[in-house]
């Protein structure tokens, strides 16, 4: 029967090769598609755990005060300590967030002060990314302060410039005077005009001393990608041997719009895919009914010697499906190749500032899983099935003797 | 019935029509095309179906056949009467049991000789060796082995005809009905199809019914129905050797 099907859908070359060439571009798109789809997903998921970790520990009430000292977790050390006894491996960095007013010389404006103490690696990480111009405060420092890009135009300052920071009502000292020595750069504008940095322990003697924000948890996996069923676990350790005292937050929870957004991205992939399949199946379905309408009489005798409806159903059935198939495999081919082009990353020449703008990776590495794949070719399986029905139903009720005398 | 040769008992028809009528309608026009023909045709009987066109010859093979119902009347196939049953049943037997054979040779243009006249054990599901052994010995016997491997394309018109009654030998029916098998053939190749079908019927015991409007061939059937109208007016026994 599939060798008959092979040889009736190649009978029509033309036909059947723009049939079979569409389903092919739909794969190949398709395919492609999920790969950029994966790849956004994953650059996004590593952009931003790799600025706020995969686990965060904040204040108990955290999410529910507006209040900066209610927000703050205090014995940040003994809580630091605890995490690490239950999570050796990660690496940590802490933030300890403060309003305040920031000053220059001449102008002033509101800021959100960020003390940070970090891991080595998470260190020269943030300044790759970030340090535009000078370098971040020196760890411990009491004295030095760097500034989003921005914040430093609108204050009207520069390197080596002073710089007055207030924070009235907080428990340290309140105000400070800083030297300017880094100029940072971020993706956000809105963030980099009011981005200022201080060491942990500048940030503490200035507003809120021994206690943090928060803790970030950057988990370093064992081998391959930090996946969600890793993230849960740490969590729920993190959380049992932390107590009540604290709130122990995944990405997913510290930033409940961007998760969503990345689990919407495969299923609309999926709907966007499955309209374009429809409309190559609208082609396969003029192939196929074409080729059934010009060869009744052929059908009309293959009934008459004693094939039965579903039989002959079957036959053109098969038809489709050989004819998808051919199609679906150039397309599997040629989309993986292309995305073995791209296995060393894909960068779209000009865009890196629109892409980081988006919160998105300049490099884009395309990949696709089993189950998109699976998902593909069960998207051409259910084509070739849907554009046969009616052409199968077709062939099925035809009787034999009108059938024999059918002309095309 | 009949007497068999022994004359020790009856012989039960193979094929049987009783009262058979056929209207076809288009719209309010009815075309009778039977009207009540009664026929028995014995197991290894070798028959033609005589009459001009629109006689109802072929419409009679296509009832006895089980590729049309009638109207009215029974058909049967042995001891089963076949005008009832659902199609499922009716392509059963079609399958099994009644090959045909064509005026228009109606091969399947994709497959060579050699799978065409494998074609209805593929149906029957026998295994792609066996088929083709059965195939490549109808071939054999109807001396076109040497084109097993030829799409009808390549062959000519008898050559087709020997392809299309190889498919029905290689499926060994009991019944093999044969729609004015020789119509487009030449006098000589129709003649040489009728001398092959005659020997299978000598040889291999098949019963032979066809229809056929050219009087030469009748001289070697040994029994001719004649039609008129949709009717018998004649039912001949004959001495063909």
């Amino acid at each position: 029967m599939w060798a008959l099907a092979w040889r009736n859908v190649w009978r029509h070359k033309t036909r059947s090769l723009v049939a079979a060439g569409a389903v092919a571009a739909v794969v190949l798109f398709t395919l492609v598609f999920f790969g950029f789809v994966t790849a956004t997903t994953n650059g996004m998921f590593e952009l931003l755990t790799s600025e706020s970790g995969h686990l965060q520990v904040i204040g108990a009430r955290a999410r529910e005060v507006q209040d900066f000292d209610a927000r703050l977790i205090r014995d940040a050390q003994q809580v630091e300590a605890a995490l690490l006894r239950e999570l050796p491996a990660v690496r940590l960095r802490r933030v300890l967030e403060v309003p305040a007013l920031i000053s220059g010389e001449t102008r002033a404006r509101g800021a959100l002060i960020v003390g940070v103490a970090q891991d080595e690696v998470l260190a020269q990480r943030f300044a790759q990314e970030h340090v535009a111009a000078g370098r971040l405060p020196s760890p411990g420092s009491w004295d030095e302060i760097a500034l989003g890009a921005a914040l430093a135009r609108a204050l009207q300052v520069e390197l080596g410039d002073p710089v007055y920071v207030f924070a009235p009502g907080t428990e340290g000292w309140g105000a400070a005077a800083y030297t300017l020595v880094g100029l940072l750069a971020f993706p956000q504008t809105a963030y980099e005009i009011q981005a200022a940095y201080l060491s942990l322990e500048g940030a503490q003697e200035l507003a809120a001393p021994s206690a943090v924000s928060r803790l970030e948890v950057h988990l370093v996996p064992e081998r391959g990608v930090v996946t969600d069923a890793v993230i849960e676990d740490a969590k729920a350790r993190a959380a049992a041997a932390l107590g009540p005292a604290v709130r122990v937050e995944t990405w997913r929870e510290a930033s409940p719009d961007t998760a969503a957004m990345l689990d919407l991205m495969d299923p609309a992939m999926a709907v966007f895919s499955l309209l374009i399949f429809v409309l190559a199946g609208l082609l396969v379905v003029n192939t196929i009914y074409l080729g059934l309408v010009e060869r009744i009489r052929e059908f009309g005798v293959i009934i008459a010697v004693g094939a039965d409806r579903w039989r002959v159903m079957r036959m053109v059935l098969a038809e489709s499906l050989v004819l998808v198939a051919a199609g679906t495999a150039v397309g599997l081919l040629t989309g993986g190749l292309l995305l073995v082009s791209w296995a060393d990353g894909f960068r779209m020449p000009g865009l890196d500032e629109v892409l980081a703008e988006a919160g998105l990776p300049a490099v884009l590495y395309p990949a696709v899983t089993p189950a998109q794949v699976a998902v593909t070719v069960g998207f051409a399986v259910a084509t070739a099935l849907m554009a046969a029905l009616w052409p199968a139903w077709v062939a099925g009720r035809l009787e034999p003797v009108e059938a024999m005398r059918h002309v095309a | 019935m009949w007497l068999d040769g022994e004359g020790a008992g009856f012989v039960k028809p193979i094929l049987r029509a009783v009262g058979l009528a056929k209207v076809y309608e288009n719209g309010d026009v009815k075309t009778p095309a039977l009207q009540g023909v009664d026929l028995e045709v014995a197991p290894g009987e070798f028959t033609a179906v005589a009459g001009p066109s629109g006689s109802g010859k072929s419409t009679l093979l296509h009832l006895l056949g089980c590729l049309d119902r009638p109207t009215s009347g029974e058909t049967w196939l042995g001891q089963q009467r076949t005008d009832q049953l659902d199609d499922f049943a009716r392509a059963r037997l079609r399958l099994h049991e009644i090959g045909f054979v064509f005026q228009a040779y109606n091969l399947i243009p994709v497959l060579t000789a050699l799978e065409n006249a494998a074609f209805v054990l593929e149906l029957r599901g026998v295994p792609k060796k066996v088929r083709h052994e059965k195939a490549m010995a109808a071939l054999e016997a109807l001396g076109i082995a040497d084109l097993a491997h030829r799409r009808p394309n390549q062959l000519s018109g008898g050559q087709q005809q020997r392809v299309a009654v190889a498919r029905t030998l290689a499926a060994e029916p009991r019944v093999v009905l044969a729609d004015e098998p020789t119509a487009n053939l030449d006098s000589k190749t129709g003649l040489a199809l009728i001398e092959l079908m005659k020997r299978l019927n000598a040889e291999r015991g098949m019963t032979f019914l066809f229809s056929t409007h050219d009087p030469r061939l009748l001289e070697h059937v040994n029994r001719i129905v004649r039609l008129e109208d949709g009717r018998v007016v004649a039912d001949e026994r004959v001495g063909a050797a």
